[in-house]
């Protein structure tokens, strides 16, 4: 049964001791439908979901954050949302944010809204961050937070196969959603250290690599492609 | 005959325009970002391969291989490595469809599940009325 034409995505693998927490506490903050999108989870994930109240939606096989983000989305789409907000399992996002990362889209003012939080980065992944915003001329600070709000036209968009072989929520998603001439904000929201467990995409130095690779050839082949005057140039604060 | 161009120049130019091509195909959403690695890696060696050529002729020295009309075999590997991309390409494609379509059984699953419960309420308020009109006619 719906609740509101918002829905709280949340992808999720393998994060059976956070999972119920975090919908508990979205729950708490509003009367949010919160759609839980177990990415092939070996463990409990699915049932501590459940049992907090949100509904799961189950991939047969592993797709990355992204791909069950996207599955949230064209779920949303198909159930009738007409605003989504995505936010990690692991206890980061604070849920207390949505109002606040929500009131643009309500106000008309932007069509994403990035809950960003560069505090918590290393010196490393700054530098990593300038280095992308540079080569693709995005001026958003947090280029990898999955703490963001869309609204309809920002879903249809992602919903799209365009976005299908994207691998993360990041860069990517944002040239695709800049260059669709969607209006992007960034909001500073404060965040918290994990409850558990690690980065998965940042699992090992391995990983690391792969993952700036593949943006760097990724920045490169849409070089020049971005119309920054599509930016909303004031920035939020929460 | 004279040259046009040097056989650095020749192999440079191969090697950024299949770094050229691959950038293309990534750009349109062609081939996944993924496949691009090896792509990139593999002209980016034909480049070193052409700026270089003494070093790998006497890496060649060393293994024993030193046989001039080279130009058919590399031909023949740039017919190799078109017929591979394309492969690529066509695996791209085919990930985009098994994404989504892993995507939509999930969403089927969840909608059916809505459904069931749905069914499963009505099927309760249903039987509810029922043993509410028993009961009056009971009475």
């Amino acid at each position: 049964m719906r609740g509101s034409s918002l829905a709280v995505l949340i992808p999720a693998w393998n994060e059976e001791a956070t999972v119920a927490d975090v919908v508990s506490k979205i729950r708490e903050v509003g009367p949010y439908d919160v759609i839980v999108i177990n990415d092939a989870s070996t463990d409990q994930t699915a049932d501590r979901a459940d049992a907090a109240g949100a509904k799961v939606l189950n991939l047969p096989v592993n797709l990355g954050a992204w791909g069950a983000t996207q599955t949230g989305i064209r779920f949303a789409l198909k159930k009738g949302y007409r605003q989504v907000i995505t936010m990690d399992a692991d206890g980061q996002h604070l849920s207390s944010a949505i109002p606040h990362l929500m009131a643009p889209i309500a106000a008309q003012k932007a069509d994403v809204v990035i809950g960003s939080c560069t505090e918590r980065g290393s010196h490393a992944r700054k530098l990593a961050w300038r280095f992308f915003r540079g080569m693709t001329g995005l001026e958003i600070e947090d280029l990898t937070s999955g703490f963001r709000a869309y609204d309809l036209p920002a879903m249809k968009m992602l919903a799209s196969k365009k976005a299908t072989l994207l691998e993360y929520q990041d860069i990517g998603v944002l040239l695709l959603l800049m260059n669709s001439g969607l209006r992007i904000q960034e909001m500073k929201v404060p965040m918290r250290l994990r409850l558990s467990g690690s980065s998965k995409i940042f699992s090992s130095w391995f990983k690391v690599a792969e993952y700036l690779l593949l943006t760097l050839i990724l920045c490169t082949s849409h070089f020049m492609k971005v119309k920054s005057h599509l930016y909303v140039s004031n920035r939020g604060t929460l | 005959m004279k040259p046009l161009l040097s056989y650095q120049w020749t192999t440079a130019i191969i090697g950024l325009m299949i770094a050229l091509v691959i950038l293309f195909l990534i750009r349109r959403d062609i081939l996944h970002v993924k496949r691009s690695l090896w792509w990139i890696g593999i002209a980016l060696l034909i480049v070193f391969m052409g700026f270089f050529p003494l070093q790998i002729a006497q890496f060649g020295v060393l293994l024993g291989v030193n046989y001039p009309p080279i130009l058919i075999l590399t031909i023949g590997m740039g017919f190799i490595l078109i017929k591979i991309l394309s492969m690529d390409l066509e695996r791209s494609r085919q990930e985009r469809t098994l994404r989504r379509l892993t995507q939509k059984i999930a969403m089927l699953e969840g909608l059916q599940k809505e459904a069931k419960a749905v069914e499963k309420i009505e099927l309760m308020t249903q039987g509810e009325k029922l043993n509410d009109t028993n009961n009056r006619s009971d009475i």
